[in-house]
C-alpha cells in the first residue's frame, strides 16, 4: 500500500501527525460494529425475501444463515474501513490553526484557523480511557462545520491541542 | 427562562427592573396560547368527524388555565435599562434575574398583528447570535415604549460596540418598494404554490383525504356528465384541460401576489447609523433591526422570472437563534430590485468589498463534463429501465442528452470564484443564477473535499462555513478548482484568518 497521495502543501509538509497506533483498535471496532449490524440487517431482509422462491432449504436455516453470512461480511468491510480511517487520519497544528486531514478515497482536509475557535470539547470514552486516547472537538460559529473533531487522539496531543488552541481564545477576548 | 450566572454583574438588583410589560399583555399571551391551541382542536372537531358527544372540547378548560398563566406572567415581569445592559426579572417562586448587554443583541423584532395595532402595543424579540432562543421576548408593549427600547439598544449598543456616529442616527433611506413592486415580487416568487403544497399536504395529514377523493370524484362525474351531454372532439377536450391548467396557474400566482403584498407591503430598507431596519407587512407589522457587521453571508438570485422582469433579489444571513421564525429575522434586504440597484446596495453596505469591481476568475473546461456525468447516468438508468418495458421506443430518452450537454456547458461556462481583499465570492447557475459572497472576516472552518472523481481530474472543491448560513441559501463553495489552485487559496485564506480575529 503507498503511504500517502496527497501532494505536499507549500507551507509545513512534513508535520502532518498520525494518531497513535494503539488507537487502532477502536477504529476497526467502531468500523466493525455498524458494518456488522448492518450487514445483518440486510441479510435478514434478503433471506426473507428468497425465502418466499427457495423451497429446497427450510426458513429459519436460511435466514440465519444470511444473517450470518451478510454479518461477517460487513464485519470484513468495517474493519478494512476503520483500518483505512485510521491509517489516514492525520493532524497538524501550525501557527494559523488546527488542520485534520481525513479520508483516502475521499479526501477532506479542514482547518480551523486559531481565531475562530468558539469553544473545545475533549472527549472520553471507557475504551479511549483505558488506552488514554482522547476525541477533541474544536466548536467554531460556522454551519455546517461547526464542530470539527479528530478521533481517538493521544491523550497528551489531545490535552496540549486543548491548551494551545484555548489559550488562543482567552487572548482574543481581553 | 434561567438566569446566566456569569452575565449578571453584581451592582445589578432586581430593582432595576421596574418597568412592566403593557397591561393588556395577559390578553395577548392568551390569545397566542389559544391560537396553538385552537388551530389543532378546529382540526379535530372538523375532520375527525367522530360524532360521539364533545369530549375533544374539554380542552377548553385548559385555556381557562392559560388566561391564568398569562395573568401570571404579566404580574412577575419586569425589565430596565442599567448602563449598556437591559435587565429582566422574572417568575416569583423561581426567579430569574437575566442581564443583556445590548453590544451582545443581534437582532431586533418588533412584530404587529392586527390586534396589536388595534391596542397601539407590539411585541419585542432580542435576539444574540446563536442559541435556541431569543434573549428576550416581550410579550407586549406600548409601541412607543417598544420604539423607544430599540432606539436605546440603537445607540447604547453602537457606543459599546465601536464608538461614537451618532451624527448618522437619522434613518435614511435606502430601499423603498412601491405596490407594483410588490406585485413583481408576488409574480417572481413561488410564495402560492409553497401554499398550495402545504394545504394539500396538511388536509391529506388531517384525515381529510376522503374530502378530496369524494370532491374530485364528484368534479370528475359533473365534467363527464356534462360532456356527454355535449358531445366534443378530442381537441375541445385538450382545449379545456389547458385552460383548466392555465387557470389553476393564473390562481396560483395570484395567491403568491397576495401572500407578497401581505408580507411586503410597504417594504422599507432604512439605516441608522451602523444599522439596518426593515419595516414591512399590510395586515401585520414587522420591524427588524440588525447591526451591518452582524451580517455573515450574502446571497443574490437571479431566475428565470426574475430576468423576464429585469430584477434580482438579494437576501443575507445574520446569525441568530435557529429556531426564531424567518419573518423575524432580517433576511430580504431587498426583495426584489433591478440589478443596478442590488448592486449599488452591496457597494453601499460592503464599502470596502468593491463588489462591483471584484475579478472574476471562472474553472477550467472539464467542468462542463463533470456537470453532465449525474445525468448522463441517470439518463442511461431510466433509458435501460424504460427499454426492458417498452422496447426500442425507450432509446427516444436518449434525445434528452444533448440538451443535457448544452446546459451543463452553459452552467460551467459561468460557475466563477472571485476573491478580493475584504471579499470571497462564488457565482454559479445558468436559467437560475445565484451569486454567494461573504466578507472574509465572516469565514469560520475551511475545507478542501477531493473525491475519488476529483482526484481522476485533478480537481478540488473548496468549502468556505459562515455562521447562521440558511438552510435554503446555496453553500459557499468553488467546485472543480484545480488541486493546486484550491490549495493555494486554501492557504492564503487560512493566513487571512490568521491575522483577523473574528469580529461579530
Amino acid at each position: 500500500m503507498e503511504p500517502l497521495e496527497l501532494a505536499p502543501s507549500p507551507a509545513a509538509d512534513t508535520d502532518w501527525n498520525p494518531l497513535p497506533p494503539r488507537a487502532r483498535p477502536l477504529f476497526l471496532l467502531g468500523g466493525a460494529i455498524w458494518m456488522t449490524l448492518s450487514g445483518g440487517v440486510a441479510g435478514l431482509v434478503l433471506a426473507l425475501l428468497g425465502s418466499s422462491r427457495i423451497d429446497a432449504i427450510p426458513r429459519t436455516a436460511l435466514v440465519m444463515a444470511g444473517i450470518g453470512l451478510f454479518a461477517l461480511a460487513g464485519a470484513a468491510i468495517g474493519l478494512w474501513l476503520g483500518h483505512k480511517a485510521h491509517r489516514y487520519t492525520f493532524w497538524r497544528l501550525d501557527g494559523e490553526g488546527l488542520a485534520v486531514r481525513r479520508g483516502r478515497l475521499w479526501q477532506r482536509e479542514t482547518r480551523v484557523p486559531v481565531t475562530r475557535v468558539q469553544h473545545l470539547d475533549l472527549k472520553r470514552g471507557p475504551w479511549q480511557r483505558r488506552r488514554a486516547l482522547a476525541t477533541l472537538v474544536v466548536h467554531t460559529a460556522g454551519t455546517a462545520h461547526g464542530a470539527v473533531s479528530v478521533p481517538n487522539l493521544d491523550l497528551e496531543d489531545a490535552e496540549h491541542l486543548r491548551d494551545t488552541l484555548g489559550r488562543q481564545i482567552d487572548r482574543d477576548d481581553d | 427562562m434561567t438566569t446566566d450566572p456569569e452575565a449578571a454583574p453584581q451592582q445589578v438588583t432586581a430593582g432595576d427592573a421596574d418597568h412592566r410589560l403593557h397591561p393588556m399583555s395577559w390578553l395577548f399571551v392568551t390569545v397566542q396560547y389559544i391560537k396553538a391551541f385552537i388551530v389543532p382542536l378546529v382540526v379535530v372537531v372538523v375532520f375527525g368527524r367522530r360524532g360521539e358527544g364533545m369530549h375533544e372540547l374539554w380542552g377548553l378548560l385548559g385555556v381557562v388555565g392559560l388566561v391564568g398563566a398569562s395573568l401570571w406572567r404579566y404580574w412577575t415581569y419586569r425589565y430596565g435599562v442599567v448602563g449598556d445592559a437591559l435587565v429582566v426579572r422574572s417568575g416569583r417562586l423561581e426567579r430569574s434575574l437575566r442581564v443583556i448587554p445590548f453590544a451582545r443583541i443581534h437582532n431586533v423584532g418588533l412584530e404587529q398583528n392586527l390586534l396589536h395595532r388595534l391596542f397601539g402595543v407590539a411585541e419585542v424579540r432580542l435576539e444574540s447570535a446563536g442559541g435556541q432562543k431569543p434573549e428576550a421576548e416581550m410579550r407586549v408593549l406600548k409601541l412607543a415604549d417598544a420604539l423607544a427600547l430599540e432606539a436605546l439598544i440603537r445607540h447604547r449598543g453602537q457606543a459599546a460596540d465601536a464608538g461614537a456616529d451618532q451624527a448618522m442616527a437619522s434613518a435614511t433611506p435606502l430601499l423603498h418598494l412601491p405596490a407594483g413592486e410588490i406585485v413583481r415580487l408576488g409574480l417572481i416568487s413561488n410564495r402560492g404554490m409553497v401554499v398550495v403544497a402545504a394545504a394539500v399536504a396538511a388536509v391529506f395529514q388531517f384525515g381529510g383525504g376522503n374530502l378530496i377523493e369524494d370532491y374530485a370524484e364528484q368534479s370528475a362525474r359533473h365534467a363527464l356528465g356534462w360532456a356527454n351531454g355535449h358531445q366534443l372532439g378530442t381537441g375541445e377536450y385538450a382545449f379545456a384541460a389547458i385552460t383548466l391548467l392555465l387557470v389553476l396557474l393564473a390562481l396560483v400566482r395570484l395567491l403568491s401576489v397576495l401572500l407578497a403584498l401581505l408580507q411586503f407591503f410597504g417594504f422599507t430598507l432604512s439605516e441608522h447609523g451602523r444599522r439596518l431596519t426593515v419595516e414591512r407587512g399590510l395586515l401585520a407589522r414587522w420591524r427588524t433591526s440588525a447591526s451591518r457587521r452582524r451580517i455573515q453571508a450574502w446571497t443574490l438570485r437571479e431566475t428565470l422570472l426574475h430576468r423576464l422582469f429585469r430584477r434580482r433579489s438579494l437576501e443575507v444571513d445574520t446569525a441568530v437563534s435557529q429556531q426564531g421564525q424567518q419573518q423575524r429575522a432580517l433576511r430580504d434586504v431587498a426583495p426584489v430590485a433591478t440589478p443596478g440597484v442590488c448592486d449599488a446596495l452591496i457597494d453601499h453596505l460592503l464599502p470596502k468589498g468593491d463588489w462591483t469591481a471584484l475579478h472574476w476568475q471562472s474553472v477550467p473546461d472539464v467542468a462542463w463534463w463533470r456537470l453532465f456525468l449525474p445525468a448522463l447516468m441517470w439518463n442511461a438508468l431510466l433509458t435501460a429501465i424504460v427499454c426492458s418495458g417498452f422496447g426500442r421506443w425507450g432509446l427516444l430518452l436518449l434525445l434528452w442528452l444533448p440538451w443535457s450537454a448544452f446546459k451543463a456547458r452553459q452552467h460551467a461556462r459561468r460557475i466563477g470564484y472571485a476573491l478580493g481583499s475584504e471579499l470571497v465570492a462564488v457565482r454559479e447557475g445558468w436559467w437560475s443564477r445565484h451569486w454567494r459572497f461573504a466578507e472574509i472576516d465572516k469565514l469560520q472552518a475551511l475545507q478542501l473535499v477531493r473525491s475519488p472523481v476529483d482526484r481522476h481530474f485533478g480537481t478540488a472543491t473548496l468549502r468556505l462555513d459562515t455562521a447562521g448560513a440558511h438552510a435554503t441559501a446555496p453553500p459557499l463553495r468553488i467546485r472543480f478548482l484545480p488541486e493546486s489552485e484550491a490549495r493555494e487559496l486554501l492557504a492564503r485564506l487560512s493566513q487571512e484568518l490568521r491575522r483577523r480575529p473574528l469580529r461579530w
